[in-house]
């Protein structure tokens, strides 16, 4: 039997997926015809698994530049009558913001949605910030899953909703979806394939003054629609309890945990629960009907209070005497769980907790202790190492210049090598958001005294480093401006980009530089760095700081994975270094201080290098004083 | 009918820990069963703590293990077992490759590695049921320092715990390796089962 996939035509079969695979099925089902993406966790695998099945199943689908662009993109596509997505990590809505706004005028022709992928406990990101208030703001209807099997018949129907209505929708996923595994069963995909045709239409696609003047009432009257009929929707549903004197409303994801809470606590018949699927706008019908039926409400809900602060709302439009709760006993921060709901529930209850949940937190308390750090660090062979090292030595020399106590700034940017954080590389000073090492770099230089030397990835420089690089030229910003060039965004899964030379789905194109963009942009000094040449970085660092004028460095060599990958594709061995015992010194320690690769380890008094993970990348025996590190 | 039977899976980046949970997860549905889980891609690059969580059965809803309703957790190292402890009840059972990897925040002074006692002594004094195994010497034996997860899935059988019949997680192992590599793994997933059932005795 041949294994089921997610482009697989068999309806009703069910697979096991992960959640961002169920959102690409949905696609597939909706029959989109362009998809486009910037990788961001957890969103990424939308995207790459569409590209994988792109040519089967007769999709458009591209790696954007960036989250605007891919926006946009999808947005031209949705304008000419075809299905259209775009997909996002949260912080890429923000990239977004732009069109969004106005977006959401146009009557959309072709169903248009945004899946956007909010990350609670920010595990992979740099804040956590709730989508569902941009949608608010940008008036654009959210389906939000509580399940794999919901994202992925959400995003298939969000399609179909969007051409109902004549409004783009948004999918809220989070992580636990976005990165869940589960089953789902498969529905029909849409095999129909529409003519892409472009029709003249300023009065709704041209935003004058004017042009707003008449879309917005238009807007408000669909969402007023869509108001009415969420309150059908089957995302949402109410459960009344006989009797009941609490009501919970939970949204998405938040809804298993109540579910699981409530059966841990043996309240599942005595508690009315409306489960929401739409939180922008929710159902208002269903919400008065709880309210009215109740003498309290919780709401449950991950991140932000947006449902709690809309239900408190309806309660005082209806004049309903109910005492709703919401932040004061769920936490706002992170990610909920069964036992963050079942604690608030049994305190609003007054029920007793199921198991003494503050004997295991003792337990954790007293092993933390014990617990070794973990952090993700650099990989061994990582060139970004190399890079980081050569700054450090140089950055710091002409540092001494401006004073004894003077120390480099070091802004720095969204991508693996913000790892170089940690001791004892210690070279990530700053991280904003996309581009803004070279942004922030533009203002420091105006009012400190210190070397500025600023660094972000291949991709992040196509994405959001070009403009602030130009501003550092025209407005002769006195930095220097290094790409980190290791020819993946490494960090979401080595997806290509502009500098790769392939496309998403795999089509030879160009392969931009970053030192000729840096050029043609009015650097006037411009190299290209070997990291793992020590000395010979170095020195190019030193030279590039002290040039007036912004300066560029390109350090060049691919991510280690990829270095690996592509040896062993080739039959080529990896040959590992290891500690002559009788040359290393005891009290040196320089490869393990100076660097930080995860290879080396202390083993007695003496270094000692594991060659399972070792890549030779040669770094340790170039800062090794006593020639101790040896390739075998 | 399963109700609920919770699988937490913990280990360090490259110790194959997410890909243990896609062939229970699929072995689980060819069974019939229905499967959530979640786990956190992304910054557990080589080197990081990771986790993975399985859960199967009607009255499952979320894509998280409660605090203290894990059935089995399955340490592919030991401190990474002991960082999920909370997860335990004293009903759970804990099944434990004993070989250590040791951060380089250690070599570099930050931190420090408790002895295997401490981390056992920890564990123990939650549930008494723990199976230690050698992960490592037990793949060697089966031709591949590689198999010391599917070692420890062929463990995670051996308990007879598991809602789960061994020829569905065979037909997953055997359809997911290469076929050069395959009969490899089977022969890890068998040791670890037989080490599993000498230990239960």
């Amino acid at each position: 039997m041949k294994e089921l996939t997610i482009s697989s035509d068999a309806p009703g079969e069910r697979i096991f997926v992960l959640g961002n695979e169920a959102i690409a099925r949905g696609a597939i089902e909706a029959g989109v015809q362009v998809a486009a993406a910037y990788p961001g966790t957890p969103s990424s695998e939308i995207l790459e698994n569409l590209a994988k099945v792109a040519k089967e199943v007769d999709m458009y689908v591209e790696w954007s530049t960036n989250e605007k662009v891919a926006f946009e993109c999808a947005l031209g596509a949705s304008i000419c009558g075809v299905r259209a997505m775009a997909s996002m990590k949260h912080v890429g809505l923000n990239v977004a913001h732009d069109p969004l706004m106005t977006a959401s005028h146009i009557r959309a022709k072709g169903g248009f949605v945004v899946v956007v992928a909010d990350d609670p406990w920010a595990w992979s990101s740099q804040n956590e910030q709730d989508s569902r208030y941009v949608a608010l703001q940008g008036n654009i209807p959210v389906l939000e899953p509580s399940s794999l099997q919901e994202a992925k018949d959400m995003t298939a129907d969000a399609f179909k909703l969007s051409e109902e209505f004549g409004q783009m929708f948004m999918v809220r996923s989070v992580t636990r979806i976005g990165h869940g595994r589960s089953d789902i069963v498969l529905g029909k995909i849409s095999r129909e394939r529409r003519k892409g045709s472009f029709k003249k239409d300023p009065s709704l696609l041209v935003y004058v003054p004017r042009t707003a003047r008449i879309n917005k009432p238009l807007m408000l009257e669909r969402l007023e629609k869509i108001r009415k009929a969420v309150n059908t929707m089957p995302y949402n549903k109410l459960q009344m309890a006989d009797k009941a004197t609490l009501g919970i409303i939970a949204s998405g994801l938040s809804y298993g945990y109540t579910m699981e809470a409530l059966k841990w606590l043996g309240l599942e018949d005595k508690v009315s629960i409306l489960k929401i699927g739409t939180p922008n706008p929710l159902p208002e019908e269903l919400i008065t009907k709880l309210l009215k039926s109740v003498k309290e409400i919780l709401v449950v809900e991950e991140l932000d209070p947006f449902v709690e602060l809309h239900v408190k709302a309806i309660a005082g439009d209806y004049n309903i005497a109910v005492k709703v709760h919401g932040k004061d006993v769920v936490s706002r921060i992170g990610e909920l769980s069964t036992r963050g709901v079942t604690e608030a529930i049994a305190k609003l209850t007054k029920s007793k907790l199921p198991i003494d949940f503050a004997a295991l937190d003792k337990l954790e308390q007293e092993a933390a202790p014990l617990l070794p750090l973990r952090p993700p660090a650099l990989c061994p062979g990582c060139p970004h190492r190399g890079s980081f090292r050569a700054i450090n030595v140089a950055a710091q020399r002409l540092a001494k210049e401006y004073g004894e106590d003077v120390e480099p700034i070091y802004p720095s940017d969204i991508g693996c090598y913000t790892l170089g954080l940690n001791p004892p590389l210690r070279a990530v000073d700053t991280t904003i958001c996309m581009g803004g090492s070279f942004g922030l770099a533009n203002g420091m230089a105006r009012v400190v005294d210190a070397p500025i030397i600023a660094h972000l990835g291949d991709s992040t420089f196509f994405h959001a480093g070009i403009p602030p690089l130009i501003n550092a030229v025209y407005n002769k910003a006195n930095i220097t401006m290094v790409v980190l060039d290791n020819s993946a965004t490494a960090m979401t899964g080595f997806q290509p980009h502009p500098g790769t030379g392939y496309t998403a789905t795999g089509d030879e194109t160009v392969a931009l530089k970053a030192e000729d963009i840096a050029r043609a942009c009015g650097v006037k000094f411009v190299e290209v760095v070997d990291p793992f040449n020590l000395k010979a970085a170095t020195e190019t660092v030193e030279k590039a700081m002290r040039f007036q004028g912004p300066s560029v460095l390109v350090f060049r060599a691919p991510c280690a994975m990829i270095e690996l990958r592509d040896k062993k594709k080739a039959g080529e061995k990896v040959v590992p270094y290891h500690v002559d015992p009788d040359k290393c010194n005891p009290k040196c320690d320089a490869c393990i201080k100076l660097l930080g690769c995860p290879a080396i380890i202390k083993q007695g008094d003496k270094a000692v290098i594991d060659a399972l993970l070792c890549t030779g990348c040669s770094l340790c025996a170039q800062v090794c004083p006593y020639n101790a590190i040896v390739q075998e | 009918m399963v109700r609920e039977f919770n699988i937490l899976i913990t280990g360090v980046g490259g110790q194959g820990v997410i890909l243990m949970s896609e062939l229970l997860g699929k072995a689980a549905i060819d069974d019939g069963l229905t499967v959530r889980g979640s786990e956190i891609l992304g910054m557990a690059v080589r080197g990081g703590s990771v986790t993975s969580i399985v859960r199967v059965g009607e009255d499952v809803y979320g894509p998280l293990i409660p605090a203290g309703k894990c059935d089995i957790i399955i340490g592919m190292e030991p401190s990474e077992a002991l960082r999920n402890a909370g997860f335990l009840s004293k009903s759970s059972l804990v099944i434990l490759n004993t070989v250590p990897i040791i951060p380089f925040t250690v070599s570099l002074g930050q931190s420090s590695y408790p002895s295997l006692e401490q981390v056992l002594e920890k564990l123990n004094s939650i549930t008494s049921k723990i199976i230690k195994l050698d992960a490592a010497q037990i793949a060697r034996e089966a031709g591949s320092l590689l198999a010391a997860n599917v070692v420890m899935l062929g463990a995670l059988f051996g308990t007879e715990l598991l809602p789960l019949k061994i020829a569905t997680i065979k037909e997953a192992i055997e359809a997911r390796f290469p076929a050069k590599v395959a009969p490899v793994n089977i022969k890890a997933f068998d040791l670890g089962y037989q080490v599993c059932q000498q230990a239960a005795k």
